[in-house]
C-alpha cells in the first residue's frame, strides 16, 4: 500500500509556510486540476447508506435454489463465479470492482441502535458522544486550509438517529454539512420531490432583497465589530465564532462551492446517474472529491427521497425491485466516472445498510430485521474487487465462513484509506478512544 | 400597523410594574454574602484579584438571558439603565423570577438536562407533556425534591405492550412520564440517569465491568438497578445481572439495605432516600448544576460525576446545606447566586490573575442555548414568540428547525463552537433576512421610519434592541457616517438594515457575557 509522501502535518506546514501557495482561492482550484494527476493525492470515502436496513438475500447474497430465495434470479457478473441480483445488472458489468462481504455478523436489530453503531462502531454507552465514522474520517484525511467542509451528509434519515450523524466528541467542526433537505420537520410541499434545490447548501448566497455591495459592507462592518469583541472578550467562544464565519463567508465567496451546481455536468451523465434524488447525489459526491472532501455520505432512503425505504416488512419484492431502480444506474455510474477521472484509485465507495433482512419471508411478502448474517459492500481504491468474502448458508439463516462485525467492517474501511483505526482521540468524558475499536480485525483479504 | 403604533410608543418611554419582594429575599440576600466571603477567601489563596463588577448594561443583559431566556426587551433597557436607584438590580432579580418567562426558560433548561435528545427520534407529544408538568412545577415553585420524587415514581406500566403516545394537538397530558421513557423503561438506563442527574456519581461504566478508576463495582450498580425493575426474590426489589447468571438485591448507593413493607413500590422507596434533606448527594448534585448553568462552569467538574473531588470545597458544602435546609426551593438559591457579586463579576478580560473563569474571579462568556437564541431574536425583532410548547402549526416547525440547526451537543456553554450552516443561518437564513427587511421587520421599520429619531438616535435604538447598551463613540461614529451616507448605494434605509444586520450576527449578541 503506497502512503502519501507528504503528511497531513507537512501539508499543513507546508501550505501555512506559503511553499503551496499563498491564498486559499488561490491554490484550490489548481489543487483540484491536480488531484486526479497525483498518485500521492489524498484519499477519499463516499459512503452509500441504505436506510431501513437492504434485504442481502435480494441484492447481493442470492439464494436461487432455496424457499428463502424469493423472486429474484440471479444473474452472472464480469467476474466468473460471482453472481448478483438480476435488478443490478450494471454493477454486475462492474464487479471486478467489488468486494462483496456476505458474512456481517452484527447485534443490533434496532434501527436507532443499529444506525447508530454502524455508523460509529460503538455500542452507546452513558454519556460518550461517539462521532460518526465519517466525522472521525474527515478528521484524518481533511485539511484544516480546506474552504468546503471536510464531512458531507446527502439526504440523510437525521431522525433515526441524530447521533449517527453527529461528529459527537470531536466537536461540531468535523460535523457534517447536511444538504439534500435533511430536515425531518420541514413540511415537503406536494408533488414531486424538488432534489434540486435541496442539492444546494442551504443559505449559501446572501438573502435576494440584499444589494451585493451591501452586502460586502456588512461582512466587513461585522468582521470589524467581531474583532473589537475578540480582543475584549477572548476565549474560545468568540474564536470559534470568528472561524466559523470566516470558513461561511469563504464558502460563499469560493469557487469551490460550485460543486453543488450540478448543471454544469453534462445531460447525458446526469442521465446516466438517474435524474432523482440519489442519483444527483452520486453525481454530486463525485463533484465533492473532485474539490478534496474527505468524506461524503448518501442516503438511499426511498426512490426519489424518503426514508426507511428498505425497511420493507411488507412487499418486499417490489420496493427492493424499485429501490434497485435508482441504486444500480447511480453507483455503476459514479464507479465508472471515477474511474474515467482517475479518481477511483483514491476513492473507496462503502455500501451498507443498518442490518440485513431476515431470509425467511413473512406473510406479507416481506422480510424483518436481520442483524445475525449480511452483506455489505466496499469497492475502489485500497479493495481488491472481483471478489466476495464469507458465505451464508443454504438457507441464509446463518454464517457459514468468516464472520465480520462491525469494528472489523470499519476498520476494513480506514486500512483501505490509509488512516490507523487505532489512532485515538480525546472523547468528551476525558478518556481517550480508538478511531474503532481495538478487538477489530481487518478483512485483509480485500484490502490492496 | 397597530401593533407598530404600539412599539413605537414603546421607543419613546414605558412604566415597569415593580413586584413586591418575596418572603425569602433577605435569606437569599444572606447566601449570597456567603458565596461572596468563601469566594473571596479562595482568591485570596490562589492570589486572585477578581475582575470589576460588570456595569448596568452587562448586567442586564446577562440576568435577562440567564433568568427569562431572552434579551431584554427595548423598554426594560431603558428604564433600568435612565433608574438611579442603589436596589435596581435586586428589584429586577425579583421581577425577573417573578415573570412568566422565567418559567419558559427554565422549562427548556430543565428539559435540556432531564430529558436529553432521545436518540430513538423525539416524540414531540412525550416532550410537550414533559414541558408542561414542568411548567406547572415551575410556575408553584415547588421544591426540587418534590419534583425529583415524581419523576422517580412515574413509570410506565410494566404489563402494557404498547408505549405510551400522547396525542400531539390539543393532549392536556401534564407528566413526567417522557423521563422513564426515554431511559427505555430499562432498570440500567434508568439507574445510570437518575445516579448521575440527582446524584451526580456516574455508575454508568460500572455496567458492563469493574471500572478500574471508579470505587463503583459491576454489582452496586445492578443493586441500584434493582430499584427499577427486574424482580423480586425473598420480598427484596432483584435483579439479574446480565451475562454473570447472578441475582442482587436492591441496595441504596451508601451501602445499606432498604426496608420494603408490603406492595410498597422499590421507585418510592428509592425516591425516598434520594430526596431526604440529610442526603449529601442530592443537594450537592442540584446546586452544582444549578451554578454551572448561571456561571458556564461547575464548582466542581464534571457536573455529573461529584464522586472525586468535594472534599475540599466548602462553598459547595455550604450551597447544598443552605438548599437543604430551604426545602430545596429553587428561587431562593437562584436568587442567592445572582445576587452575588462572582456572578455579577464583569467578562471583559481583566487582569492575568483573574483570567481562570473557573475560578469565578471572572464571568466566562457562554454560547446561547438553542432556544435562548431563537427567543432572543423574536424578541429582538418582534417576530411572534413560540415559547409555549403548546403552539403547534408553522411556527413550531419553524422553531423547531431553527433549534435543530442551533443544537449543542455534550457542549459546555464556555466551548461552545460554531458551525458553518449556523454562521450561514444567521447571515442569510429567512429568519435573519426577515428581521432585517424594511418591509417585513416590524422592529426594523418603526426604527427606520420614526419621524422623531435622527440618524444617531436611530443608531443607537438599535444598539439597545439588539446588545443592550448605547453604542460607543466610536461605534457611533462610524455607523451614523454609514447610515447618513446611505452605505455604498446612498440608500439610508438599507443603510440601517445593514447595520441591524451586523449587530444580529455580531459575537456580542450571539453570546452571552
Amino acid at each position: 500500500m503506497s502512503r502519501p509522501l507528504l503528511s497531513r502535518r507537512d501539508w499543513l506546514r507546508l501550505s501555512a509556510a506559503g511553499v503551496l501557495g499563498s491564498s486559499v482561492t488561490g491554490w484550490l482550484p489548481r489543487l483540484a486540476a491536480d488531484l486526479a494527476a497525483d498518485p500521492r493525492r489524498r484519499r477519499a470515502c463516499i459512503l452509500l447508506w441504505m436506510d431501513g436496513g437492504p434485504s442481502q438475500t435480494d441484492t447481493f447474497d442470492l439464494k436461487p435454489s432455496h424457499p428463502n430465495g424469493g423472486l429474484f434470479k440471479a444473474i452472472p457478473t464480469n467476474v466468473a463465479g460471482i453472481q448478483i441480483s438480476e435488478h443490478l445488472p450494471n454493477l454486475a458489468k462492474q464487479a471486478d470492482k467489488l468486494a462483496i462481504v456476505r458474512s456481517m455478523s452484527t447485534r443490533e436489530g434496532d434501527h436507532s441502535r443499529a444506525a447508530l453503531v454502524m455508523h460509529t462502531g460503538y455500542t452507546p454507552a452513558g454519556e460518550i458522544s461517539y462521532p460518526s465514522i465519517g466525522g472521525l474520517l474527515a478528521r484524518e484525511l481533511g485539511r484544516d486550509d480546506m474552504v468546503l467542509p471536510q464531512f458531507i451528509c446527502i439526504a440523510p434519515n437525521r431522525g433515526v438517529s441524530p447521533q449517527a450523524f453527529s461528529s459527537g466528541f470531536l466537536g461540531p467542526r468535523y460535523a457534517p454539512l447536511i444538504v439534500g433537505n435533511a430536515n425531518n420537520l420541514a413540511v415537503r410541499p406536494r408533488g414531486a420531490f424538488d432534489y434540486e434545490t435541496a442539492l444546494r447548501v442551504p443559505d449559501l448566497e446572501p438573502a435576494r432583497q440584499v444589494r451585493p455591495d451591501h452586502a460586502d459592507s456588512r461582512i466587513e462592518m461585522l468582521q470589524e465589530m467581531d474583532r473589537d469583541f475578540a480582543r475584549q472578550y477572548p476565549g474560545t467562544v468568540s474564536a470559534s465564532h470568528q472561524s466559523a464565519y470566516e470558513r461561511a463567508v469563504k464558502l460563499m465567496r469560493t469557487a469551490a462551492a460550485k460543486a453543488f451546481n450540478l448543471e454544469e455536468e453534462k445531460s447525458a451523465l446526469r442521465d446516466a446517474y438517474g435524474r432523482n434524488l440519489f442519483g444527483q447525489s452520486c453525481l454530486l459526491a463525485r463533484r465533492l472529491v473532485e474539490q478534496g472532501v474527505p468524506f461524503i455520505e448518501i442516503n438511499l432512503g426511498g426512490v426519489n427521497g424518503g426514508s426507511f425505504g428498505w425497511d420493507t416488512h411488507g412487499g418486499n419484492f417490489d420496493a427492493v425491485k424499485n429501490l434497485s431502480g435508482v441504486l444500480d444506474p447511480a453507483w455503476a455510474a459514479l464507479l465508472s466516472d471515477l474511474k474515467e477521472r482517475g479518481l477511483l484509485d483514491s476513492t473507496v465507495v462503502a455500501w451498507m445498510g443498518e442490518f440485513g433482512r431476515t431470509p425467511r419471508i413473512n406473510p406479507q411478502q416481506g422480510r424483518d430485521h436481520f442483524p445475525t448474517a449480511w452483506s455489505t459492500v466496499l469497492a475502489g481504491g485500497g479493495i481488491k474487487g472481483g471478489q466476495v468474502v464469507g458465505a451464508t448458508s443454504a438457507d441464509g439463516m446463518t454464517i457459514k465462513d468468516r464472520p465480520v462485525t462491525t469494528p472489523d467492517f470499519l476498520a476494513t474501511l480506514c486500512h483501505a484509506l490509509g488512516v490507523d483505526a487505532s489512532k485515538q482521540n480525546q472523547s468528551n468524558v476525558g478518556r481517550p478512544i480508538r478511531i474503532v475499536d481495538k478487538a477489530a480485525k481487518p478483512i485483509q483479504e480485500i484490502l490492496a | 400597523m397597530l401593533r407598530r403604533l404600539v412599539f413605537l410608543v414603546v421607543i419613546a418611554a414605558t412604566a415597569t410594574p415593580v413586584l413586591g419582594a418575596e418572603s425569602s429575599a433577605k435569606e437569599s440576600a444572606a447566601l449570597a454574602a456567603r458565596i461572596d466571603q468563601l469566594l473571596g477567601e479562595r482568591w485570596d489563596n490562589a492570589g486572585v484579584k477578581p475582575a470589576a463588577v460588570a456595569g448596568d448594561a452587562e448586567f442586564l443583559r446577562r440576568i435577562h438571558l440567564d433568568l427569562a431566556g431572552t434579551v431584554p426587551p427595548l423598554h426594560v433597557t431603558r428604564e433600568f439603565l435612565a433608574d438611579r436607584a442603589p436596589d435596581k438590580r435586586a428589584k429586577l432579580i425579583e421581577q425577573l423570577l417573578a415573570g412568566r418567562r422565567y418559567v419558559a426558560h427554565f422549562t427548556n433548561f430543565w428539559r435540556s438536562v432531564l430529558l436529553p435528545e432521545n436518540p430513538n427520534g423525539d416524540n414531540l407529544g412525550l416532550r410537550v407533556s414533559f414541558e408542561s408538568w414542568l411548567q406547572a412545577r415551575l410556575s408553584e415553585n415547588v421544591g426540587f425534591d418534590r419534583m425529583v420524587r415524581e419523576i422517580l415514581v412515574t413509570a410506565q406500566p410494566r404489563n402494557r405492550g404498547e408505549p405510551v403516545n400522547f396525542a400531539v394537538d390539543g393532549g392536556q397530558a401534564t407528566t413526567p412520564i417522557a423521563f422513564d421513557l426515554a431511559n427505555e423503561g430499562k432498570p440500567e438506563n434508568l439507574a445510570g440517569s437518575t445516579a448521575r442527574l440527582f446524584l451526580a456519581v456516574k455508575l454508568e461504566c460500572a455496567q458492563c465491568h469493574n471500572h478500574p478508576h471508579a470505587e463503583w463495582t459491576q454489582e452496586q450498580f445492578w443493586e441500584y438497578a434493582a430499584f427499577f425493575g427486574g424482580g423480586k426474590a425473598n420480598g427484596k426489589a432483584s435483579i439479574r445481572i446480565p451475562k454473570l447468571n447472578k441475582s442482587v438485591s436492591a441496595k441504596f448507593p451508601n451501602g445499606r439495605e432498604p426496608t420494603f413493607t408490603q406492595g410498597s413500590n422499590p421507585r418510592t422507596v428509592l425516591a425516598d432516600w434520594i430526596t431526604t434533606a440529610d442526603n449529601p448527594y442530592f443537594a450537592r448534585a442540584t446546586v452544582n448544576r444549578v451554578w454551572w448553568h448561571l456561571f458556564g462552569n461547575g464548582l466542581v467538574e464534571p457536573v455529573d460525576d461529584l464522586t472525586q473531588e468535594v472534599d475540599d470545597n466548602p462553598l459547595l458544602e455550604e450551597l447544598a446545606k443552605q438548599f437543604a435546609e430551604h426545602k430545596f426551593d429553587l428561587k431562593y438559591l437562584i436568587r442567592a447566586i445572582v445576587s452575588s457579586r462572582a456572578y455579577q463579576t464583569t467578562s471583559a478580560a481583566a487582569n492575568e490573575s483573574a483570567d481562570d473563569t473557573r475560578l469565578f474571579s471572572r464571568m466566562s462568556v457562554r454560547a446561547l442555548s438553542p432556544e435562548q437564541l431563537y427567543d432572543s431574536l423574536a424578541e429582538v425583532t418582534r417576530l411572534p414568540p413560540t415559547t409555549a410548547p403548546r403552539d403547534f402549526g408553522t411556527g413550531l416547525v419553524q422553531r423547531a428547525e431553527f433549534l435543530s440547526r442551533f443544537a449543542r451537543q455534550n457542549e459546555k456553554a464556555t466551548e461552545a463552537q460554531t458551525s458553518i450552516l449556523q454562521a450561514l443561518a444567521l447571515m442569510n437564513g429567512k429568519f435573519v433576512e426577515d428581521a432585517t427587511s424594511l418591509e417585513r421587520s416590524e422592529a426594523l421599520a418603526a426604527v427606520a421610519q420614526a419621524p422623531f429619531l435622527d440618524p444617531a438616535s436611530k443608531v443607537e435604538t438599535l444598539f439597545l434592541l439588539a446588545l443592550s447598551r448605547k453604542p460607543t463613540a466610536a461605534e457611533s461614529e462610524r455607523f451614523v457616517r454609514y447610515v447618513t451616507k446611505g452605505g455604498p448605494s446612498g440608500d439610508a434605509p438599507r443603510a440601517l438594515a445593514d447595520v441591524f444586520w451586523v449587530l444580529l450576527n455580531s459575537g456580542e449578541f450571539l453570546f452571552n457575557h
